[in-house]
């Protein structure tokens, strides 16, 4: 009976014990995710800074400027430009402005 | 020696000399101890469980606010309008700050703020939490952190952006430091753009990390983004053209309107002068007045069309019928109406070409208010536009059954009643919307044509648009509305800027509002120029040029292919494809 009472006694101690490492693997885990999502978040505001930073230098204004003071382009008109019709037969067609 | 045993129990050197009841008392005392302490036990975890558990849990779980991102706000084709990015704000607690002067003097440098105003924000010790600077810019986040200043911190924060700058301005408004929209968009659509922030109950240990999640996350629910008709593009060179005109024109301001007439968009809303919606130091409110849905005015000769479209509608005249106007005045009661010229007979095209006052009037009393009332109210004159902006107004149409006779007059040529420039544009769409009047939208419908309710018939929409053609050419009064490659067609105005209670006698209001291209209409441009003091002043010298400019750029940028012969500069020689 005695060794019946202490064995049970050694397996709840090792089943505390093994508690207590769950307990601390489980928390160690939680902070690894707690730093793996704040990472994520991070690295995802820092996209949508770029992503504003790139549609800064490409704003309509910039881009003109650029256009015109770099590689002197100048704005399209109809008379310069070709119109191509893309449906059925006149797809194969030459491009042509109508009259 | 013969010994005496001596018991040691009862040594009479042994023999306590204190009373029994003594050491019965101790045992006792510690047994009450103990019982004290069992009772102790009990009330902590059964009686008053509740409230040593909440202690325990102050000191260590912790709710973790999760904020939810800003929805961002794009144009027409998905480009960023406005988005937030965290930028750093800087904050100190008073309490345990360092006071050190040249330390000190070295963080007012880089916050721009004087030393007796940093003094001021840090002079009350009891606060352990002030705000020295909000949304500062990384790199000064960075010196200050260098100066390691004890008691002085920084927290990110969310700032939005607005890449596009003051194009865009009056149409996306602003927030303040707080996220909250103040103006445009950003203040009509807060809710949805705002989302829900969530929370987070968690356990933390010593080194401030999270070890374990407690109960139910409540997510956080990101604002929605908000997808615009604007079409940033068109808004730009809109900005531009109507910048160069106010300028040009030494006007004091000036606006543009284009509407996609199939669909009821918005593609453009511009105003001038803009602000830059990131730097909001000085503003004044010329500047932050959103002045096409806000400043209404008397829309003069743009509403003959609207009068002589019902006449149409009602039978009472034919494009082709004649009516006199000569001698270019007309006497009601005690007032004259009077034409800039007197033209002789007309028919009711060239009433509309020349803008004849005499002619409209003629026209307009043959109808009955009544019908007149109801043809403003359909296009949606002396109503709310339905584009959701705060400050839009309504203008002012009058209840017909006051009209006098003199009344109906002036109204049939635009005077005694008022609309915004944005108005003016949505009532033109029914001349190019064949008739029907569609729902206006500043938010992309992704449909490829709306309809709405029918105000005219497709043939007498038609009649008008020809009518408005004649206008922009020879011997109409907006030759400079025409555009390369584009039939266009409009109506030119000019009003008297009413100032106290009278006209102001120099002060003007041109402006122009037209259809292009003219037989398949696809886009409705408004303009107008306040006050321009440069000599020009009528709708059709410096409203019809930007008018001109605008079409032809927004048509191109739709891949509309030009309606009209062009004069082909092209120098590469186009081969004959094989087949």
């Amino acid at each position: 009976m005695s060794r019946l009472s202490f064995l049970l006694m050694i397996a709840v101690m090792a089943s505390a014990l093994y508690l207590v490492r769950t307990q601390y693997e489980s928390r160690s885990l939680t902070t690894e995710i707690d730093r793996a999502t704040s990472l994520a978040r991070n690295l995802e505001t820092e996209n949508d800074r770029l992503d504003v930073e790139r549609r800064a230098q490409a704003t309509p204004l910039r881009v003109e400027k650029l256009a015109r003071e770099q590689l002197h382009m100048r704005t399209i008109t109809p008379a310069i430009t070709q119109y191509a019709t893309v449906s059925g037969a006149a797809a194969s067609a030459p491009a042509e402005i109508r009259p | 020696m013969s010994s005496r045993s001596v018991q040691y129990t009862s040594s009479p050197l042994l023999a306590s000399k204190t009373p029994i009841w003594r050491s019965q008392f101790i045992v006792a005392v510690i047994a009450a101890g103990f019982l004290g302490l069992v009772a102790r036990a009990a009330y902590v975890q059964v009686i008053d469980n509740a409230f040593f558990k909440r202690q325990g849990t102050v000191r260590f779980v912790r709710t973790l606010d999760l904020p939810a991102n800003r929805g961002r706000i794009l144009d027409r084709h998905g480009n960023i309008l406005a988005s937030s990015v965290p930028v750093p704000s800087i904050w100190a607690n008073p309490e345990d700050i360092e006071r050190d002067p040249a330390k000190l003097k070295a963080l007012a440098k880089l916050l721009a703020m004087s030393s007796a105003d940093l003094d001021k924000k840090l002079q009350d010790e009891d606060k352990t939490f002030v705000w020295l600077k909000r949304q500062v810019d990384e790199s000064v986040a960075k010196d200050i952190a260098a100066l390691k200043i004890k008691g002085v911190y920084d927290r990110k924060e969310y700032k939005r952006i607005y890449p596009e700058g003051e194009s865009v301005a009056h149409v996306v408004g602003f927030t303040n430091v707080e996220n909250l929209g103040q103006e445009g968009v950003e203040l009509t659509f807060n809710k949805a753009l705002g989302g829900k922030a969530g929370s987070r109950r968690v356990i933390k240990d010593r080194l401030g990390r999270v070890v374990e999640d407690i109960g139910e996350m409540v997510p956080p629910v990101d604002g929605e983004d908000l997808q615009l008709s604007i079409d940033s593009k068109v808004q730009y060179f809109a900005y531009e053209k109507i910048k160069e005109s106010v300028v040009t024109n030494k006007a004091v301001a000036g606006s543009v309107v284009v509407l996609d007439v199939k669909t009821g968009e918005v593609l453009a809303l511009v105003n001038y002068p803009s602000y830059s919606p990131g730097k909001r130091g000085n503003l004044s409110g010329a500047q932050l007045r959103n002045r096409a849905l806000t400043d209404t005015f008397e829309p003069g000769s743009t509403m003959k069309p609207l009068v002589v479209g019902l006449a149409l509608e009602k039978g009472i005249v034919k494009p082709e019928t004649l009516i006199q106007t000569a001698p270019g005045k007309l006497q009601m009661g005690t007032a004259t109406i009077t034409d800039a010229h007197p033209h002789g007979v007309l028919s009711v095209n060239e009433v509309i070409q020349k803008s004849s006052n005499v002619g409209t009037v003629k026209i307009a009393l043959q109808m009955q208010p009544h019908d007149m009332w109801e043809m403003f109210t359909q296009v949606g004159l002396g109503q709310k536009p339905q584009v959701p902006f705060p400050g839009a107004v309504a203008g002012k149409v009058r209840a017909y059954k006051t009209w006098r006779p003199i009344e109906q007059a002036t109204m049939s040529y635009g005077y005694g009643l008022s609309a915004s420039l944005f108005q003016l544009a949505q009532a033109y769409t029914v001349f190019a919307h064949d008739g029907e009047m569609v729902p206006m939208s500043l938010v992309k419908t992704n449909q490829a044509v709306a309809s709405g309710a029918r105000v005219l018939s497709v043939q007498n929409a038609t009649a008008i648009r020809n009518m408005l053609h004649m206008v922009t050419i020879q011997g109409g009064t907006a030759p400079k509305a025409q555009t390369m490659g584009y039939s266009v067609g409009g109506k030119t105005g000019t009003a008297h800027k009413v100032e106290g209670k009278g006209y102001a006698s120099k002060k003007y209001r041109g402006f122009f509002v037209g259809i292009a291209p003219i037989d398949n209409p696809r886009i409705v441009v408004a303009v107008m120029v306040d006050e321009p003091t440069n000599g020009a002043y009528f709708g059709g010298d410096v409203a019809a040029p930007v008018f001109s400019q605008t079409v032809q750029q927004t048509l191109r940028m739709m891949g509309v292919q030009p309606d009209m012969a062009v004069k082909p500069q092209v120098m590469t020689k186009v081969e004959k494809e094989s087949f």
